[in-house]
């Protein structure tokens, strides 16, 4: 169990002693907590999600929240509805978060998910906070039966290799979600060959050099130009004769808790499928 | 008058134009580039063989190797070259026209108000329907930071009133930049000043290279044909127009020059600070003070500062790669408190 599944559940267990009723007001200031509060929470009782959850590039419920008070993650906008919960990320918000525990309103941390089982977890345990232990199962049933319903290619001889390419050239590597979802594409992750841990970096040429099969960039998410992105629509990533391919993967599929997590596996999949065998070197 | 503005090494600038003029010296700065412009193919990230990629790509063998020296290292190479050629030859002629040994586009803010301009048109959008709208808004900014600079501090104003006008309008792009970069609804965006306000040159392509280059050429080539009235203006401004020097005319070719060679070379790699003041400073004492001699000479010293910072900075590698400002302006910044030291000292 990850750590910070522990320091929830004892928390969860100071919250349920504090208040036995489930939350009646509840508040999200994390985009995947918005995603989660939407799916699970009992009709009316979630008084606001973030902004960012109706920007339909960011957010898998953009259309759902319209039908939701949004905030902007200021303790500001949070206290005036006097929620008896508030659903944070462990590194977003940090000021309002710190601000909400000393006028004692109860807050749920959530960590960035490393794995798929982390982020099953997780449902769980805000459906837990949220009283809605059922749904929550549901939904992991849902994700879990998605997954292992998903089709069993024949193993290659070899894995095809893909390289994670995000906004101003940085790559993801192990411990993380997506490079779990990638494992379970049947991928395997260049940045994990090398030894490059969650977030890091991925110059250009050592890219070039390393002529993944497969180039994964998020999908055209961005609400304007960006120099960060430049880096995505480089000329030399356009030259056919380096023989990668390029798959793009809308980003909110594979950043936060939920069903899309299925979807993006299967995409990753079939990019993998497409794969001609002898483009896949050893 | 001009025995007063005397700088270090006269001596040897004596020693040395007596012994073999101004050639010898633009040939040693052209070897001292080609040498710079060499290794800096052969120095990044993934190692390369640079002779054997040269000798793959003339045969048109399509290689990663060939496809990482034609598009990432040569375009960057150019890209150094030619902004750094840029800064150096506009620096020289500002500090001719404005008979101030400060004028420098970074310090009189001529180069922050390019980038305001080409922040606007990179992030508004109109860069992606127009590409040629990247360059010709960093030089409207940059026409528009000369314009103003010269109507402030022009004629015969003091050394202090130029940079006290220069603060001014550096802070005043500098703020509307933050400003523009705070509106776009990309997050990214706000994060991108460091990259305006202190320019980088990497994973620069072929496509900033073909956007820029043209411009900068064109404005280098404008502000080669000002020699002769800056020599002329050493003289007073009557006396040039005396000698049948056409000052207006050749101030606004100037002035165009100078939006030209820094707006569009700053639209693609942000502003490059000090390499101006520095370049005609240290070659000033090599060819003497005919401002004509210093034009081209300073043209390759800027080149030459700023391809050998790239390359420091590419030699350097502590996590992220450093912005190609912070080495000229740490280079530059003390050059510059030593020459405002010696105006003091001269002044009294």
């Amino acid at each position: 169990m990850p750590p910070y599944v522990l320091v929830a559940s004892i928390l969860m267990i100071a919250l349920a002693r504090a208040d036995a009723a489930p939350p009646q007001r509840v508040v999200s200031l994390n985009l995947c907590a918005d995603e989660l509060v939407i799916r699970l929470g009992q009709p009316g009782t979630v008084k606001s999600v973030t902004w960012l959850a109706r920007d339909a590039a960011l957010s898998n419920v953009a259309d759902t929240a319209h039908n939701f008070p949004v905030n902007r993650g200021l303790a500001e906008d949070v206290v005036p509805l006097g929620p008896d919960l508030v659903i944070a990320g462990a590194y977003t918000a940090r000021t309002a978060v710190s601000l909400l525990r000393r006028l004692k309103i109860p807050v749920l941390e959530l960590d960035v998910p490393r794995s798929v089982d982390d982020a099953l977890a997780q449902i769980k345990m805000v459906a837990a906070a949220l009283g809605v232990e059922e749904r929550g199962a549901e939904l992991v049933e849902d994700i879990v039966s998605g997954l292992s319903a998903l089709p069993v290619h024949p193993a290659r001889n070899v894995q095809p290799i893909a390289a994670v390419y995000q906004p101003n050239g940085l790559t993801i590597g192990s411990g993380s979600l997506v490079d779990d979802l990638l494992r379970r594409a049947g991928l395997r992750n260049l940045a994990v060959e090398r030894r490059i841990d969650n977030y890091g970096a991925l110059p250009l040429e050592l890219l070039l050099f390393a002529r993944p099969d497969l180039l994964i960039v998020n999908s055209a998410d961005h609400s304007g130009p960006a120099l960060a992105y430049e880096v995505l629509q480089h000329p030399v990533l356009g030259q056919r004769y380096h023989g990668t391919r390029v798959v793009s993967v809308p980003s909110a599929w594979w950043s936060c808790p939920g069903p899309r997590l299925v979807d993006a596996v299967r995409l990753l999949q079939q990019a993998a499928q497409r794969l001609p065998a002898t483009d896949v070197r050893p | 008058m001009h025995a007063t503005r005397r700088l270090p090494f006269t001596m040897a600038g004596h020693l040395m134009r007596s012994a073999s003029g101004p050639g010898a010296l633009i040939g040693g700065l052209l070897f001292v580039m080609m040498m710079l412009a060499i290794g800096s193919l052969g120095v990044g990230v993934a190692s390369l063989d640079v002779a054997q990629t040269v000798a793959h790509w003339w045969r048109a063998e399509a290689t990663i190797a060939t496809l990482v020296l034609m598009e990432l290292r040569v375009p960057r190479t150019l890209l150094a070259l030619l902004v750094g050629g840029s800064l150096g030859l506009a620096g020289a002629a500002l500090q001719g026209l404005l008979r101030n040994p400060l004028a420098e586009p970074g310090i009189i803010g001529v180069s922050s108000c390019a980038a305001f301009g080409a922040v606007i048109a990179f992030y508004s959008g109109a860069s992606v329907l127009a590409p040629l709208a990247l360059p010709l808004a960093g030089i409207a900014g940059a026409l528009l930071a000369v314009v103003l600079l010269y109507a402030l501090a022009g004629r015969e104003a003091s050394t202090l009133t130029l940079i006290l006008a220069g603060v001014a309008i550096n802070g005043f792009a500098a703020a509307a930049t933050a400003l523009a970069l705070n509106l776009s609804p990309n997050p990214f965006a706000v994060t991108e000043i460091v990259f305006w306000m202190m320019g980088s040159l990497a994973d620069r392509s072929t496509a900033h290279l073909q956007l820029a280059a043209p411009l900068m050429l064109i404005g280098c080539a404008l502000l080669l044909t000002s020699g002769r009235m800056l020599d002329a203006l050493t003289l007073g401004e009557d006396t040039a127009a005396s000698l049948g020097v056409r000052v207006g005319r050749q101030r606004l070719l100037l002035v165009l020059g100078t939006a030209l060679a820094v707006g569009s070379g700053v639209a693609v790699t942000g502003a490059v600070g000090f390499v101006g003041l520095v370049a005609p400073h240290l070659m000033r004492p090599w060819v003497g003070h005919r401002p004509s001699q210093l034009l081209i000479v300073s043209a390759l010293a800027g080149a030459v500062l700023v391809l050998a910072a790239d390359i420091a900075i590419r030699l350097i590698t502590i996590g992220p790669e450093l912005k190609l400002g912070v080495v000229t302006a740490l280079i530059g910044a003390p050059f510059f408190l030593v020459l405002v030291m010696r105006l003091r000292r001269q002044t009294i």
